[in-house]
């Protein structure tokens, strides 16, 4: 077999020159330029690294064009220039070249090359690299390459389509910096903002952004006022343009998850142009983060997570501090990791949700929060997915359906109250005490099945203010008229409210709790108003609910902190949501448990 | 067999009809065929396998849905119902037999937690 000169393509991409190397072609390219004779672009490799910036020189074509020079061929590297381009990268022009070996005598790749870096100076480990990849494909072959990795060399090689007007070439969003000034790139838009306007000060006026994405990399690109006027109605999610004379600057990486240093401003000078010959321009690009490892990530990380979609709830809409209006709903997803995590969809994305079936729904770029332990929101510069057509959505579709769904997630974020949530965090009450829930800086949450052993019906209802959202308890002025402290205002009539104190017990232990409103009159089966009638008319009766209301058994969702009064310290355990038991579900999780434990 | 009534009976599923012949079984099942002459019918289990069951006496109504069968397992592998009971549908939720299955195989594969058979013997 023939010997590769390994170590050559290291020599030759940092200048320093290597004679008559022995090298075996990966991949050959046809460039068409935009005027004069066509180019061929080579993928080398010396069995240790691959290097695709080799230029076959013109008078080489033949070679090329005869099938001399072919994928696998092994030749001879007799004659050659290094130029350095603008940025710094060197194309290794070949003058003359020997083939010594045909395409059809050689198997096949020899070695297990891998794409080299510039520094990357480490090449005997990887030499035996693990990982035992094929050396870097061009990714612009005729389909459409969608979310491959991202450790993707700044040498990716492009596709040199010619440029509209043909004025300057093509390059990789990658090899993109400030200091140069004639570029166009060939992206796929995978983001595209709403416009959004500002004003203060300085004055007013209005951006959108978007994010491109080739087969190199990704950028974040802005514009502003007359460049919103002029591209915004252009651009569309998912289409690909040519895009050119930009500024580009150093990004600012809070507000935003794209990988790349530098973002762009759209300009006077720039231009975009549709393209319509689109397909080798991959799809969005993520990088996703499994949702068990969100826990180790920084509050306000920016996260690329992928999901089933295991649970929605309702749309709800609340009003901002600016007194604007959003909708909003939660979903949780749940991944391979086992652990399910609540993401908030905002605005139309929190409108449009249809999450029926249990979708797989990828996030580029949404915002780790640690609200409730650990969530997500999807902000305006996310972008959403839904089954989206990546192998990781195929793989999680996979999973879920064979194990996932019998998976009882144990979730990141806390339930709030009234929700039930993908994640119960179920407990027996003496797990309760034995783990000493509450204890730690934040109330924990949990769920239980106990049934009612006690009421205490002393105190559970109190005189409230009448005021709509106010529930503040009113004193009695004992002139017919009761005063709200906190609405400063005096009325002639009150609400009944109820704080219930509960004895609740299940096989092992038992909890005082104390429940609201809502809780209580789940547990009463009776409302506030109509209990604070029955206690003022009908004591008999008022009795009568609450020995009608003993042993019914729930399922209670409840919250524990240690509280301290008066330098003493005791658990409070309060109802966030109560619910009938739905005895189906109790016995699957308890069938489920029981093999848990007979396999311990 | 007229004090079949006052012992435990073991709950089982079609897979073990051939573990309890001559003992007194209780069996949940989903009624398939009844056969013309009223004094048989076919139930199936959780697990969608089939079991006859042979009564006394002819049945007086028309039979469907899930019933809970008493009554003592044949040499043939019948089960010879002394009474029945028909788990309503029409209120509350439908009875998921698939689910009690599980349960049964629980019962059954732990039997040092669910001693009724101890009970049955003293």
């Amino acid at each position: 077999m023939t010997k590769l000169s390994e170590g050559a393509i290291e020599a030759l991409s940092n200048g320093t020159g290597f004679t008559d190397a022995v090298l075996q072609l990966v991949n050959l390219r046809k460039i068409d330029g935009g005027n004069g004779p066509a180019r061929y672009r080579v993928m080398m490799s010396d069995g240790r690294h691959t290097l695709s910036s080799f230029m076959l020189s013109t008078q080489l074509n033949s070679m090329a064009e005869e099938n001399i020079l072919a994928p696998n061929c092994i030749c001879v590297l007799k004659r050659h220039v290094t130029n350095i381009l603008k940025d710094g990268r060197r194309v290794v022009i070949i003058l003359e070249t020997d083939v010594i070996k045909s395409a059809k005598e050689v198997a096949g790749k020899i070695g297990d090359p891998v794409p080299y870096v510039d520094g990357q100076t480490k090449a005997p480990q990887s030499v035996s690299n693990p990982e035992n990849r094929p050396p870097l494909q061009p990714q612009n072959k005729n389909e459409v390459n969608r979310g491959f990795g991202r450790d993707f060399g700044k040498k990716a090689p492009s596709a040199m389509p010619s440029t509209p007007g043909g004025c300057s070439k093509v390059v990789p969003i990658a090899s993109l910096n400030p200091y140069q000034s004639k570029w166009t790139i060939r992206a796929r838009v995978t983001n595209r903002s709403t416009i959004r306007t500002w004003s203060n000060s300085r004055g007013d006026g209005k951006l959108f952004s978007m994010e491109l994405v080739d087969e190199s990399g990704e950028i974040r690109v802005t514009g502003f006022n007359q460049e919103v006027d002029k591209f915004y109605s252009l651009i569309e999610v998912g289409k690909v343009y040519f895009v050119s004379k930009g500024s580009l600057k150093i990004a600012n990486k809070q507000y935003t998850s794209v990988k790349n240093d530098y973002e762009m401003t759209l300009n006077g000078e720039s231009t975009i142009i549709p393209c319509e010959d689109s397909c080798d321009v991959p799809m969005v690009q993520c990088d996703f983060v499994s949702i068990g490892d969100l826990e180790n990530r920084d509050k306000d990380a920016i996260v690329d997570v992928i999901g089933v979609c295991k649970n929605v709830e309702e749309l709800t809409r609340l009003t901002t501090k600016s007194n604007k209006e959003v909708s909003k709903r939660t979903l949780n997803l749940i991944d391979m990791s086992g652990k399910v995590v609540n993401v908030t969809l905002w605005g139309e994305e929190a409108e449009k949700f249809e999450g029926s079936g249990q979708p797989i729904v990828a996030i580029k770029g949404a915002k780790l929060s640690d609200f409730g332990g650990r969530s997500l929101s999807a902000s305006f510069s996310s972008t959403l997915m839904i089954n989206p057509d990546i192998p990781e959505a195929y793989k999680l579709r996979g999973w879920y359906d064979k194990e996932g769904h019998a998976i009882d997630g144990q979730s990141l974020t806390e339930v709030k109250g009234g929700s039930g949530g993908g994640n119960a965090n179920w407990k027996i009450l003496s797990d309760v005490k034995t783990e000493h829930l509450g204890h730690g800086d934040k109330a924990d949450y949990y769920t239980c099945i106990a049934t009612i052993v006690y009421l205490r019906k002393e105190n559970c209802l109190y005189q409230a203010c009448p005021s709509q959202d106010c529930n503040k308890k009113v004193v009695d002025q004992q002139n017919g008229m009761f005063r709200c402290e906190k609405c400063d205002k005096e009325f002639p009539n009150f609400k009944y409210r109820l704080i219930l104190s509960a004895n609740i017990a299940d096989y092992g232990d038992n909890q005082w709790v104390t429940c609201f409103q809502e809780s209580a009159e789940a547990i009463l089966g009776q409302n506030a108003a109509y209990l604070g009638q029955l206690k003022d008319s009908n004591e008999a009766a008022f009795d009568e609910v609450f020995q009608q209301a003993n042993f019914n058994t729930f399922v209670f969702r409840n919250r524990v902190k240690l509280e301290t009064y008066n330098d003493e310290s005791r658990i409070k355990a309060t109802v966030m949501d109560v619910k009938p038991v739905d005895h189906k579900d109790y016995s699957k999780r308890l069938i489920m448990n029981i093999r848990k434990l007979a396999v311990q | 067999m007229a004090g079949i009534l006052d012992v435990p009976k073991t709950r089982i599923n079609c897979a073990m009809l051939s573990q309890h012949i001559s003992r007194p079984v209780c069996f949940v099942g989903r009624v398939e065929k009844v056969h013309p002459s009223g004094k048989t019918f076919t139930v199936s289990d959780g697990e969608g396998k089939i079991a006859t069951v042979e009564l006394n006496e002819p049945l007086e109504e028309e039979l469907s849905g899930v019933v809970e069968v008493i009554g003592m397992v044949s040499n043939k592998g019948a089960v010879m119902a002394t009474t029945y009971n028909i788990l309503r549908e029409d209120k509350g939720i439908p009875f998921d037999l698939e689910l009690y299955n599980e349960a049964l195989k629980v019962i059954h594969d732990f039997p040092q937690h669910y001693p009724f058979e101890v009970a049955a013997s003293g």
